[in-house]
């Protein structure tokens, strides 16, 4: 057990001191947080500005349907949500022209964002011409005025022909207010649309930084081991330590660095996150559900990549061998959207259920909700299933492979190794 | 052949990789504190031989036993091993790579340090502890790969050429430091190319050629066997006129003599003398370790 306390001590602490730890353990999650709200920002600020540099709208009103005076009345209503998505709605004014030449002058000058033009037959074509300037890939992204000439024509076309309320449903039909019901019945307000985000991107960023942790820890292991091959120091451990000591000493350091990665995560970041942003909706056995989820994920990615760690003769080879590894657990990342909207699908399920898509998978549908108890011992049997055979695997390997140098093996030669050791 | 106080013993072992033969049917026995010679050309199955001693392989057939046991944790504690290549963490310091690898030999941190640095003294490389090993010259990174394999203090020693990278200096001070060690009744195994050392260094030793056995046995027993009668003599005498003598050859003062089938030494020893000639020095003549292994290597193939 000394041997194994050794190795396990030596590997946490050359991980813990890795450049690329470091920076997995405080930059990722900088950039993150950084990334998004400067996302966030440029996204707001760029409508802002697009939209601003717009102008008004004007109209060439042909068809004389048009009243003016209605304008004010058509303002769209302010939500009940307090917090709007700012910079989207069209806040634009018209300006009424007689003249299609002037319109198009101011146009072109940048007095106008855009010009409407209603011909004389109108009412019976419903043709709309709208004109506007070259303006970069948003002017055609954005539609200046369109949604209040909507608004107007509606309130013309309409009023002192309905009655004031109905006129107004037609313009507004209706204020949504949005409640949830939990599952013991109980109903409440969905909140802000910062909680509302929160809900969605506070496991969403738990679920991914858990992910990396399990990818970075075990990647540092097929890194470690493709390097002791590479310098020959693993003839000399495997001279003082049995394969299985080796392998353990191993797999607990750098579980231990990856824990502390997590544990890092959810102190520093997403328990204050929850706590004073209201992020967090995970319930404590769905936390700590993702936390098993972490370490069983590990413990079947660290005996894959040690195996595969034994296969290469030089770590960039091994790691160019491990990508079959990462590449399919990755699958169900690839299909985050379709399995987050429906975590219960057949296919969530059978991802669930195979091992190497189990861990994200699980890690997924729990930072989603709550997920079948059947689910979870399926997919954690499965999961212990493919950890025994990848560590014994890796064991076996590394009797035979670890002094093998020079030629890649084949796929045969692999299996005859695990055959034979 | 059964050395005294047989410490590792080797018997009928063969190993196979795919249709390669590596070790065919090896059988010898080490004895305890000896200097122990591993010799064969590039390629013969002297590292697979080492490996399957370390129990880093399985043999195919046949048996390896430590003290009469089949090998165990135990006695890999008390192995050390130095292999061909160079396996040592470069991005580590000296002192790092040693207090690891000798903890890993169930050794306490304090003595693995002590014996470490009296170690780092002893080869003169004290100042270099603190450096990474990737900083240090090759011939330093081999003392340091010594040291890493004597700093548990085992009771046997593997060293699969210890004295690549070295110096004439540094290389003698590896010899004196593995002969005290042999003094100190620890059981050395040598595996090197440079014959004289071996000479210099075993009293017994065991070739192997395309994973076969073609010697094995006491040094001098071989040498003697492979030698002709002949003698080295430095004298002034006139060898051309001796009716006892074969043939001789000279060279600078001195001179090889090959005697008659059936003339005793102590014979041609008298005719010298009464020849009137100054004798310096008479010994038999042996031929050098490296002219037997060629000539064995070159039959055996």
């Amino acid at each position: 057990m000394s041997k194994v306390w050794a190795i396990c001590k030596r590997e946490f602490l050359v991980t813990v001191t890795r450049k690329g730890y470091l920076f997995t353990l405080f930059g990722l999650p900088l950039i993150m947080i950084g990334g998004l709200f400067a996302a966030s920002l440029l996204s707001r600020e760029t409508l802002r500005d697009s939209q601003a540099n717009q102008g008004p709208a004007g109209v060439v009103d042909r068809a004389r349907v048009l009243d003016y005076s209605l304008q004010a009345a058509t303002r769209p209503i302010r939500s009940t949500n307090p917090l709007p998505v700012s910079g989207v709605g069209d806040q634009s004014e018209l300006v009424a022209y007689d003249d299609l030449d002037k319109a198009l002058a101011d146009l072109r000058k940048g007095d106008l964002g855009s010009v409407f033009l209603l011909e004389a037959d109108y009412l019976q074509s419903g043709d709309i011409v709208v004109y506007s300037a070259e303006k970069g890939i948003f002017s055609q992204l954005t539609r200046t005025g369109r949604r209040q000439l909507s608004a107007l024509l509606r309130a013309s076309l309409t009023s002192g022909r309905l009655e004031k309320e109905v006129v107004a449903r037609i313009l507004t039909p209706g204020r949504f207010k949005q409640m949830q019901v939990s599952k013991q019945g109980r109903i409440q307000p969905e909140g802000n649309l910062l909680k509302r985000v929160g809900r969605f991107l506070g496991p969403f960023i738990m679920f991914f930084l858990l992910t990396i942790s399990i990818f970075m820890s075990s990647g540092y292991l097929l890194q470690g081991i493709a390097e002791e091959k590479q310098n020959r120091v693993i003839e000399i451990l495997l001279s003082s330590v049995t394969p299985t000591q080796l392998l353990m000493g191993k797999m607990m350091g750098l579980g231990a660095a990856g824990l502390l990665q997590v544990a890092f995560y959810v102190v520093l970041l997403v328990l204050p996150a929850s706590l004073l942003l209201t992020l967090m909706t995970l319930s404590p056995g769905q936390i700590l559900l993702s936390l098993m989820y972490v370490v069983l994920g590990y413990l079947l990615f660290a005996g894959l990549m040690a195996g595969t760690g034994l296969l290469g003769n030089t770590s960039q080879e091994s790691q160019q061998l491990s990508v079959i590894w990462t590449m399919t657990s990755m699958i169900p990342m690839f299909l985050a959207a379709s399995l987050m909207q429906q975590p219960h699908s057949w296919l969530a399920r059978s991802f669930s259920f195979f091992p190497l898509t189990a861990p994200v998978t699980m890690l997924l549908r729990l930072s989603t909700g709550e997920v079948p108890a059947v689910d979870v011992l399926v997919s954690t049997a499965v999961l212990i299933l493919g950890i025994v055979l990848a560590v014994k695997g890796a064991a076996r390997l590394f009797r035979t492979a670890s002094l093998m140098h020079g030629k890649r093996p084949r796929l045969r030669e692999v299996y005859r190794w695990l055959k034979e050791a | 052949m059964v050395a005294p106080n047989a410490i590792i013993s080797v018997q009928e072992v063969s190993k196979n990789f795919s249709s390669v033969v590596a070790v065919d049917r090896a059988s010898f026995e080490i004895g305890s504190g000896e200097i122990f010679g591993l010799l064969g050309p590039n390629g013969a199955g002297k590292t697979t031989l080492i490996r399957l001693i370390l129990d880093l392989i399985r043999p195919d057939a046949g048996s390896i036993r430590i003290q009469g046991q089949p090998i165990s944790e135990t006695h890999k504690n008390r192995i050390g091993y130095l292999p061909e290549e160079r396996g040592l963490y470069f991005r580590q310091k000296v002192m790092a790579v040693l207090e690891y690898l000798g903890m890993l030999k169930g050794v306490s941190i304090e003595r693995v340090r002590s014996n470490a640095r009296d170690w780092l003294k002893r080869l003169e490389i004290d100042d270099l502890r603190n450096r990474p090993v990737q900083e240090l010259s090759k011939g330093n990174q081999q003392k340091v790969q010594f040291i890493a394999t004597v700093v548990s203090d085992p009771d046997i020693l593997i060293l699969d050429e210890p004295f690549t990278g070295l110096d004439p200096i540094n290389v003698h001070l590896l010899v004196r430091s593995i002969q005290e060690l042999a003094a100190k009744g620890k059981t050395v195994v040598l595996s090197v190319h440079q014959m004289s050392l071996v000479e210099s260094l075993c009293r017994r030793v065991f070739m192997i050629n395309r994973g076969r056995q073609v010697l094995y046995g006491d040094l001098e027993d071989i040498q003697n066997r492979y030698s002709e009668p002949s003698f080295l003599v430095r004298s002034g005498a006139d060898f051309q006129g001796c009716e006892l003598i074969d043939r001789f050859t000279s060279h600078n003062a001195a001179a090889t003599v090959y005697l008659k089938q059936g003339v005793e030494p102590a014979r041609f020893l008298r005719w010298l003398v009464e020849s009137g000639a100054e004798v310096e020095s008479f010994q038999r003549a042996r031929t050098p370790l490296d002219e037997i292994f060629i000539r064995v290597v070159r039959d055996s193939s």
